[in-house]
């Protein structure tokens, strides 16, 4: 009725927008409101981003008022440096085992939460998910003893015969960064397992119970029904994960401080190190490891914008 | 469904509509919160003078064992004497300081007096970047007890005083501190000292196999601790220091640095350092000694007043120290270098002629005596030692440091732009510290072969460095690290830098 209503009328005729300053006139509260986060972003996010870049380009020692620029010799001493791509390997080592094993995890305590005949649920989330409000700091000072050659999981694990002395965990070369990933990907199981519990719930009855009638076993049910509609969820899932996995300063800074010999180093305690740790401060080549280190976040999200799309369009021809 | 509504009574017309009060509200708490943005960080400009012959000092340290002695002894009489002074003082771990005056010089809000950790490597490069006044225009430090310790290019810039030396250069951080109850359990006599590296194994193995407890702590989470504990062990050993004096010339790969390392790599492998030592900064350590889990803990001469600050009751319990450890029984002196500037007056200051005054009652007898008895770092004026109130281990450590220790030249006393280099050197990684941490953890690395790589890595910044500082139009080159006059067992005085 309404495009016959339309037909008859014929095409309304254009009209120009509004002009800016009559908006502001006109809505003027709303951008007053919108101001304070505006000014937040500007000031805390917006400008050191631009500012890191600036200063990339400068040799400044942290006690001159100002740097000298020298253009891009900064980046070139990062591409010589051996402990920044030390530090580059170590935070993909770190990206690459931990953020599948809290994904997946996660995914697993999420399926045997989300079952009716699991018992003690609410319990068992509220446990998983208490590391996740406890300061990460507090974490690493805490397991620091708890992994040590004298602490209990190392000595559990000598009376139990799977080792033949007590190994110090966070203080040997081969085992820093991977207890350091253990203890985060333990910290942050809970959240990953809430985001799989709240995409487990989009999932309509019917379809499992239509499988159950087909005859599907849980193993088939969950291959070939839950697992597909949980593909653009995993993708976001892991999207979120891969940028907490970046952002892990604190739980390594107090568990190993990147340590045994650059060991566990990732890129932000080098950036840290190279930026105030040093004798002598190198903002401007701290600044030049940060901006590099975003530049190769940028492209990884770039590439899980990519995958998002790409899980979208299957998800939509599969339907 | 109903379509007819109630009647309603006309509404009033609202002065101001929901929108507006809203609008007014979110500018008000804009306001607000950019009005409390503005406040807080006090810096000495900001500070409000609390009378007109005084001002309130805003005064940074790491110092806590010193955190009582200075309330009592410096600060306190001072304003009690000086009705309109105040001071503030706001204590950070050493490792917060630097990074705290690196934010607050950019956002001017640098404390009056404030100490160094942190930025320590070139105060010369500070002083010209402008961080500080000089206190020597205020206050008369030339004619002051310490007088004689004040060097040019360390203290003394362009002709004024800008800092003076708090503590005594005669320290090292390598003294072996020991729990006598442990000892005694094992069957040992604290008397009879260690004196070589075997001893020391020897007490090690004791206290390992009689008690519970484990020899040694070797904390080695901290490379910078490691590296003090090599190369004060590797001068007990023969070597000059991190330079040979004589050549100017970097040693880190002579054999002594190699035995020092193989020193402690031994003690780990024979089982007798304490097993979560390689996850442990020295102040864990500090805390395990304390609870009785190890024996035996090189440190510096300040284990003793951080004890009495924090478990008095284990200053108590027993305990002492002995000389350094030397490979042999033959006596070789650890040199240490001259003591740089511990507190300085920012440029920001309003009071600098109370901040100066306040500086120069530190280098009195009696502040030195109370110094003394914070059991922190020995006084600049280290006799002060004999008269005060410490525990006898203190004094004990005292006088083995004049026994043991010879004061080193320094580049910066003997060339006035030597600090330029200084500063214009860059971190060599990775340092003796992460080496030896990296052996200590398991790693199988080369120690010789990697001390030389480390060297000659030093060596290359050094002369990058001088390049870079010569480009500038300086006149300095290596000689400025060579000191011919120099005698290993003697001190490096003021005269021998003029006989250079």
């Amino acid at each position: 009725m309404t495009t016959s209503v339309d037909r008859v009328a014929g095409p309304a005729p254009a009209r120009r927008p509004p002009g800016v300053l009559r908006r502001l006139r006109k809505d003027w509260w709303i951008y007053l409101f919108l101001l304070p986060t505006v000014l937040g972003y500007g000031a805390y996010t917006v400008y050191p981003l631009v500012a890191s870049w600036w200063f990339a380009l400068l040799d400044w020692p942290g006690f001159a008022d100002q740097g000298t620029f020298v253009g891009i010799e900064n980046f070139e001493r990062l591409v010589a440096d051996d402990l920044f791509w030390n530090s580059f390997r170590n935070s993909l080592v770190f990206l690459v085992c931990a953020v599948p094993l809290r994904v997946g995890l996660a995914l697993v305590l999420a399926l045997l939460l989300n079952r009716r005949n699991t018992p003690f649920k609410g319990f068992l989330r509220t446990l998983y998910f208490l590391p996740v409000v406890t300061t990460g700091a507090i974490i690493g000072v805490a397991f620091t003893l708890l992994l040590d050659a004298g602490g209990p999981i190392s000595l559990a694990l000598v009376e139990s015969g799977l080792l033949d002395s007590p190994v110090n965990f966070v203080a040997d070369t081969g085992t820093s960064l991977f207890s350091g990933a253990a203890v985060w990907v333990w910290k942050w199981l809970g959240i990953t397992m809430i985001y799989w519990l709240a995409a487990l719930q989009t999932i309509p009855q019917e379809v499992h119970e239509a499988a159950m009638i087909d005859g599907a076993g849980p193993g088939r049910e969950f291959v070939h029904i839950t697992l597909p509609l949980l593909i653009p969820f995993l993708v976001i899932i892991t999207l979120i994960d891969t940028v907490g996995a970046l952002n892990v300063f604190d739980l390594l800074y107090t568990l190993t401080a990147g340590g045994p010999a650059f060991s566990s180093e990732v890129i932000e305690i080098f950036i840290f190190r190279t930026a105030f740790g040093a004798t002598v401060p190198q903002l401007g080549y701290a600044s030049a490891a940060a901006v590099l280190f975003g530049l190769i976040t940028m492209g990884i999200a770039v590439a899980q914008a990519l995958g998002v799309r790409w899980a979208r369009r299957a998800t939509g021809a599969m339907r | 469904m109903s379509t007819q509504h109630p009647s309603r009574a006309p509404r009033r017309r609202m002065p101001v509509n929901r929108r507006q009060f809203l609008g007014a509200g979110g500018a008000g708490a804009l306001a607000a919160v950019l009005a409390s943005c503005i406040g807080g960080g006090q810096s000495a400009q900001q500070g409000t003078d609390s009378g007109e012959a005084g001002g309130a000092l805003q005064w940074w340290d790491q110092f806590r064992p010193l955190t009582q002695m200075l309330e009592d002894e410096l600060f306190t009489p001072y304003t009690s004497a000086n009705p309109g002074v105040t001071v503030e003082r706001r204590e950070l771990a050493a490792a917060d300081l630097g990074q705290a005056l690196q934010v607050a010089r950019r956002s001017n809000q640098l404390p009056d007096v404030h100490s160094l950790a942190g930025l320590d490597a070139a105060p010369a490069a500070l002083v010209s970047e402008g961080w500080f006044q000089p206190v020597g225009d205020h206050a008369d430090f030339d004619s002051s007890p310490i007088a004689d310790l004040l060097f040019d290019g360390v203290h003394r810039f362009d002709g004024s005083v800008y800092s003076f030396p708090l503590f005594s250069p005669r320290q090292h951080a390598t003294i072996p501190w020991y729990n006598s109850a442990l000892l005694e359990e094992a069957g040992l006599d604290p008397d009879d000292e260690p004196t070589t590296w075997d001893d020391l194994r020897a007490v090690a193995r004791a206290v390992t196999e009689g008690t519970d407890a484990s020899g040694i702590f070797l904390p080695a989470q901290n490379p910078d601790y490691l590296s003090a504990i090599v190369t004060q062990l590797a001068m007990t050993a023969g070597a000059p220091g991190p330079i040979d004096w004589t050549t100017g010339e970097y040693v880190h790969d002579s054999q002594p640095f190699v035995d020092a390392v193989e020193f402690l790599l031994s003690l780990q492998r024979d089982g007798l350092v304490h097993p979560a030592s390689p996850a442990m900064i020295p102040r864990d350590a500090l805390a395990r000694w304390a609870a009785g889990e190890g024996a035996i803990f090189p440190w510096g001469p300040w284990f003793i007043g951080d004890l009495v600050t924090e478990s008095p009751e284990v200053v108590e319990r027993g305990l002492g120290c002995w000389s350094i450890p030397r490979p042999n029984e033959e006596r070789t002196s650890v040199r240490s270098a001259p003591s740089g500037g511990v507190f300085w007056v920012s440029v920001d200051s309003e009071h600098p002629e109370v901040a100066a005054d306040l500086l120069l009652q530190m280098t009195g007898q009696d502040f030195q005596a109370a110094l003394a008895s914070a059991m922190d770092q020995p006084p600049a004026l280290l006799e002060a030692v004999e008269t005060a109130d410490v525990h006898p281990a203190y004094r004990d450590c005292v006088a083995r440091f004049a026994e043991d220790v010879r004061i080193a030249p320094s580049p910066e006393i003997g060339h006035p732009d030597a600090w330029r280099v200084t500063a214009e050197m860059r971190p060599v990684q990775p340092t003796i510290g992460i080496l030896v941490q990296s052996a200590l953890s398991g790693a199988d690395i080369d120690i010789a072969a990697e001390l030389r790589t480390y060297r000659e890595a030093v060596s290359v910044e050094r002369e990058r460095a001088l390049a870079a500082v010569q480009a500038d139009g300086v006149d300095i080159d290596l000689d400025a690290w060579v000191f011919p006059n120099w005698e290993p067992e003697s001190d490096y005085t003021i005269e021998a830098y003029d006989a250079r």
